[in-house]
């Protein structure tokens, strides 16, 4: 016992040593630094060390009453056989600590230059670990103070009691001796508030606030080395145990020290919030295992099952064979082992003299029993005994062990995602269309408006806008959902319609793109049915076209089909303004999207088409972001009108309802 | 407008841009588009300096639109319209002030880095809170 006792002892004082040598480490850097950050960290290095040298020397002095006790007692009258049971330990962590401010709307308005910063952290004590939480900086700007960090226990006992402290500084003054003369004199010639005033003499000297404290433990024997530079303060305390643990978060409540004359002063609204969970060992870990019979109570008694039970959490699990439990092969059976469990010993069987383990469980009101056996009585006692630390365990750990709660250890540092800007569909459709392009598009467009409006009033028009107006049934399939041949897609671009039947060649046009509707849909929901005319063949027209025409027929003007073209074309990254005739002409050459405009000068669009479509198959991806580019995207003003609030108000459910957008409006 | 500070008042240097609305069947239209807004994800957009920054600004323009004929350009955010702030604005709250039926003129106040510069090396000192 001595030995062990020894080796305690030197362990505690290796950790001291360790201790004083970070601390000695953390005041030369805190002089020697000059960036504020930097003298923050070291103070804060400096203020846990201190912490945990203090707590270690006081475990050793704990440590040490004890001993002297121990002595004391063992001379007295032999007390009996100690308090044999010891709860298991387990593991305790603290994670998602939120500690809401409150800030008065005053302090917005009143001193516009100034923005009191304070750095904070806390400072986390169960046992003998003490842990750090990073440190945050905070200002008028924040309305809570979040650390993101989990911090676990490993050793804790179910009576365990955590001391969570909030140390702040003051981080906007310059604390070297030399300069605050000249701040103070630069802050005095702008007249200071009363408040103001009273903040920098409290700066200046420590004043009232009380020092580093490490709630009652034993005074400090060895002398606090007094650095120049930030120091902490404590802001504010409480303690947990226990019967704050619960597997989702909690508002604790906070003691606040300090008032609103210290420098370090922050506005807390006074409760605290986090996410305490406990994983006793008892739940983790196999408990007990061995070999076993079992048997089921009212069944054959000579029905014995030879299995290899494990006891860990709330259960007996009993695999067929001991490897299985290494090969997480599932138990044969489980049985449960939890609060409402009994257990008893039967009487002794008379074959085999071993008494039997009787485990009764009620599962939906019937009572089951299962009964265990062992090969001797050793081994029946063990049993017993793993039994009996269990329920105690349980009774000890509460509500820990209803359920395993889950601790996620704290990873390894991981460098913070860079995938915001680079992951930005927005970002690529950006660099990948130049203005030029867009606006080449909507200058085509317009002039073929225009030209269109010109020959409709002269009479005459292009063949394709024949559709328009005779096919009324044809033409009929638009951004409604075209559910009928888009597999679920909503607005179907309505060019696929202008098509006339009339010229033959253009009907398989017309069918190719029905077909490849459901082929080359780029998962895009928005209407993705771009037809990639040169993966197909030229199938007949008159089945397809029923399909096309099974939606309801009705005429549409025409610069909502084709402002609806447009910002499909747009939102798909498709900078091609197709020409229909181009494709009539040489399918294979066109990749994409082709549009309702009227033949003049192909040859000129189809090389810029081209190579726009190449550059639209890599922006095709972007499909999400088309929605993004949602609702009037129409580039000009003149031929096309807003859509129809219907229509607008199903893309913008779509657009907004993908949180990744930047929704643009057109206006 | 680089330290933009909730709750805190801001100084900038705004340009005043009248735009009278084009009038298009029954819709009157300005001719360019916004993005932005407190409800919008500051950090994509491609216009801001300050990525926390959730203003409304102007990401493209129609060409020979209303817009482009008052001289608003691509990247300028808007301050205020008709005298409404549009500093902390949702995106459709934005879009909806803009596009009342009962107003042919919206006269804007904007911002734009390019102005920043100029008035700073034309002063000397910016004086800025």
């Amino acid at each position: 016992m001595n030995n062990s006792k020894n080796q305690m002892d030197s362990d505690i004082q290796k950790k001291i040593d360790h201790e004083i040598r970070m601390r000695d480490g953390a005041c030369k850097l805190l002089a020697a630094c000059s960036q504020k950050d930097q003298a923050l960290e070291a103070a804060k290095s400096l203020q846990t060390c201190s912490t945990r040298i203090m707590a270690y020397m006081s475990e050793l002095q704990r440590m040490k009453e004890a001993q002297v006790m121990q002595k004391v007692t063992r001379r007295s009258s032999d007390a009996g056989p100690m308090d044999d049971r010891l709860p298991c330990k387990g593991k305790v962590a603290i994670s998602d600590l939120r500690i809401p401010l409150m800030w008065k709307d005053t302090e917005y308005f009143k001193n516009k230059g100034e923005l009191h910063r304070c750095a904070v952290f806390c400072l986390l004590q169960l046992g003998g670990e003490i842990f750090d939480t990073d440190m945050v900086i905070v200002d008028r700007t924040l309305t809570d103070i979040c650390f993101d960090n989990t911090i676990v226990f490993n050793e804790a006992s179910p009576g365990f009691e955590m001391r969570v402290e909030l140390y702040s500084c003051c981080s906007e003054d310059d604390y070297s001796a030399g300069s605050t003369p000249r701040k103070l004199a630069s802050k005095l010639s702008s007249s200071l508030g009363r408040s103001a005033g009273k903040k920098f003499r409290a700066a200046m000297e420590p004043g009232p606030c009380s020092p580093v404290s490490n709630g009652g433990a034993t005074p400090l024997l060895l002398p606090v080395p007094s650095v120049p530079g930030p120091k902490y303060h404590l802001l504010a305390h409480t303690t947990m145990s226990l019967s704050h643990v619960q597997d989702s978060f909690r508002t604790h409540d906070l003691t606040i020290s300090g008032n609103e004359e210290c420098s370090y002063w922050l506005p807390l609204y006074g409760s605290m919030c986090c996410r305490l969970a406990a994983q006793p060992r008892c739940m983790t870990q196999q408990m007990m295992s061995g070999c076993l019979k079992v048997k089921q109570l009212g069944g054959d008694p000579q029905s014995w099952t030879k299995v290899y039970a494990v006891l860990k959490g709330t259960s007996l699990f009993c695999y067929h064979r001991q490897e299985d439990v290494e090969a997480n092969v599932e138990p044969a059976f489980t049985i449960a082992i939890n609060k409402e469990t009994r257990i008893r010993a039967s009487e002794k069987d008379p074959q085999s003299k071993v008494q039997n383990i009787c485990i009764s469980n009620q599962y939906g009101g019937e009572e089951v029993t299962h009964t265990l056996t062992t090969d001797s009585r050793e081994d029946t006692h063990r049993w017993m005994e793993a039994f009996w630390q269990h329920f105690y365990d349980m009774s000890q750990w509460k509500q820990c062990c209803d359920d395993l709660m889950k601790i996620e250890l704290p990873s390894p540092r991981k460098p913070a995602p860079l995938t915001p800007k680079q992951g930005s569909l927005y970002h690529e459709m950006v660099i990948e269309s130049s203005d030029d392009l867009s606006s080449t598009v909507s200058d085509i467009l317009a002039r073929r408006m225009q030209e269109l409006e010109l020959r409709s009033q002269l009479g005459t028009s292009p063949t394709w806008m024949s559709l328009f107006e005779e096919n009324n049934p044809k033409s009929a399939c638009r951004p409604r959902p075209c559910t009928s041949r888009l597999s679920g897609h909503s607005p179907c671009t309505p060019h696929r319609l202008p098509r006339s039947p009339a010229s033959p060649h253009r009907c398989p046009q017309l069918s190719l793109l029905s077909s490849d509707a459901s082929l080359t849909s780029d998962s895009d929901s928005h209407c993705s049915t771009s037809p990639c005319f040169h993966r197909h063949g030229w199938p007949e027209p008159s089945p397809n076209f029923s399909l096309l025409s099974s939606s309801p027929s009705r005429l549409r003007p025409r610069t909502l089909s084709l402002d609806a073209k447009l910002s499909t074309l747009q939102g798909r990254g498709y900078r091609g303004g197709g020409t229909l005739q181009c494709l009539c002409q040489s399918p294979p050459s066109l990749l994409h999207g082709p549009l309702p405009v009227s033949s003049r000068s192909p040859r000129s669009q189809r090389s810029t088409q081209t190579t726009l479509s190449c550059s639209s198959s890599t922006s095709s991806n972007s499909s999400s972001n088309s929605e993004g580019r949602h609702s009037p995207e129409s580039s000009d003003g003149a031929p096309f009108s807003r859509p129809s609030p219907a229509r607008r108000s199903l893309r913008n459910l779509r657009a907004r309802l993908d949180p990744r957008n930047w929704l643009q409006s057109q206006v | 407008m680089s330290n933009f500070i909730p709750g805190q008042p801001l100084i900038a240097v705004v340009l005043r841009i009248e735009i009278k609305k084009l009038r298009q069947g029954d819709n009157l239209i300005l001719g360019f588009s916004i993005g932005g807004g407190i409800d919008q994800d500051p950090g994509q957009n491609p216009f801001s300096d300050d990525k926390t920054d959730k203003g409304i600004y102007v990401t493209r323009i129609t060409p020979g639109g209303p817009a482009e004929e008052a001289d608003l350009r691509m990247g300028d955010k808007i301050m205020q319209v008709n005298g409404y702030d549009m500093t902390m604005m949702t995106h459709d709250q934005a879009r909806k002030r803009l596009t009342k039926k009962n107003e042919d003129v919206v006269r804007l106040l904007v911002t734009r880095k390019s102005l920043e510069e100029a008035v700073k090396h034309s002063m000397g000192s910016y004086p800025r809170q």
